[in-house]
């Protein structure tokens, strides 16, 4: 029996070196933090600039759409967290609720004709401080994104890169670096009350309510969780693209 | 020759330890080479505590192929087979419960990718999971109950294969 159990000892032990070693070789999209913090997914390991789950959502940023407009069409690598990038589509779809094409907003790059102000994505998209996230359809998902709207990608890299929302980042829950995105969101994104879709697989993918739960820890309090997600996209026929850029 | 003697005879506890390694092994290398997915797909049975599912998603595959490779190269062949029998058990028990609780999740057991199917046929494929885990339960039984009426004897050449 002493055998026994010495013997399970060496493979457990062997297996745990084994598992170590090979995390730690692992590339970022193959890599674990040894500890997982999903059902906490609230959880940010370091303090955040706005702890408090939610600014007053009275308070709209000066800028319309100040993310997306400030951003750079350009490529970005997958993971990079640099800027967000502006969708190129900016036509407001037929059927969408008519914008008051920036109307007062002090921007510094030149709103473009048919992008809603920051008070009309707020009316649309108002901020909720008090959950973490609200469901949002494809319609709304697909004037969202017209309306220069950031998106996240909540499913692993390499399903994102077979195909996602054009200006879509990746943000994997499931991946180790998702922490250090969300840091950089933090900084890139002063009005945690502008809205941000996220999306993953639809049906009963969760990862884009995981990572909604995440940036809600993080201070941001109008993550909208595409429901019906990536499929729904693509059935829909809204703008998309495969590979590592956004 | 006794039923007893066959189920007990050299030769066939060698190839069923193969089978069981082999197949352990076969197991083990998706997840090796993806644990977020595997990660993701304990998450999705609801049992661990979420601070130990990355811890899972890393070890159970290393493990798994450990096993698996004991029980190929016949070292250490009764704490392999136990070993197996214990993550079969696990595996029977977790699928078990999730099936009876009515939480449709892909085992996870060869393909760590989303496999997209419909709560019907994921709830219809836990059902053979279960069947195929018995089933292999069964031959860890052989191979545990070989090994308890001539320890060794299995691993040596002329006897076996």
């Amino acid at each position: 029996m002493r055998r026994f159990f010495a013997e399970l000892s060496a493979l457990v032990v062997c297996a745990a070196l084994c598992a170590a070693v090979s995390n730690y070789l692992a590339g970022r999209e193959r890599k674990l933090t040894p500890v997982g913090r999903y059902p906490n997914a609230q959880v940010v390991p370091q303090p955040a600039q706005d702890p408090a789950p939610g600014p007053a959502p009275s308070t709209p940023p000066a800028a319309p759409a100040p993310v997306a407009a400030a951003s750079s069409p350009g490529p970005v690598p997958a993971g990079a967290t640099t800027s967000l990038p502006a969708p190129p589509t900016r036509a407001i779809p037929s059927g969408s609720p008519s914008a008051k094409g920036g109307a007062g907003a002090p921007a510094a790059p030149e709103p473009l004709p048919g992008v809603p102000s920051g008070e009309s994505l707020l009316s649309r998209f108002p901020p909720h401080p008090d959950r973490p996230f609200a469901e949002v359809s494809g319609t709304d998902a697909l004037w969202a994104h017209s309306a220069g709207v950031p998106f996240l990608d909540a499913r692993r890299t390499k399903v994102y890169e077979e195909g996602h929302v054009v200006g879509a980042r990746s943000f994997s829950v499931w991946e180790s670096d998702v922490d250090q995105k969300v840091f950089a969101l933090q900084d890139e994104v002063p009005a945690k009350d502008r809205p941000v879709v996220l999306y993953c697989s639809g049906g009963e993918c969760e990862d884009s309510h995981m990572l909604a739960e995440k940036l809600f820890g993080a201070g941001f309090v109008n993550a909208l969780v595409y429901r019906d997600g990536w499929p729904d996209w693509q059935k829909r026929g809204g703008p998309s693209r495969s590979g590592p850029r956004p | 020759m006794t039923a007893r003697g066959v189920l007990g005879h050299p030769w066939l506890t060698v190839r069923v330890q193969i089978l069981l390694g082999a197949v352990f092994i076969v197991a083990a290398l998706p997840k090796i080479a993806d644990p977020p997915s595997f990660a993701h797909m304990i998450y999705n049975y609801r049992m661990l505590p979420g601070a130990l599912v990355n811890g899972a998603g890393l070890f159970l595959p290393w493990f798994e192929l450990l096993t698996g490779v004991a029980l190929v190269l016949g070292i250490w062949r009764r704490t392999a087979s136990s070993a197996i029998g214990i993550l079969l058990l696990l595996f029977i028990v977790s699928i078990g419960f999730n099936l009876i609780r009515g939480n449709p999740i892909d085992c996870g057991c060869f393909d760590v990718s989303a496999a997209g199917r419909s709560v019907e046929e994921r709830f219809q494929d836990m059902g053979w999971v279960i069947a195929r885990d018995v089933g292999m339960l069964l031959l860890v039984g052989q191979s545990l109950w070989s090994e308890r009426l001539s320890p060794g004897r299995a691993a040596q050449p002329d006897q076996g294969a």
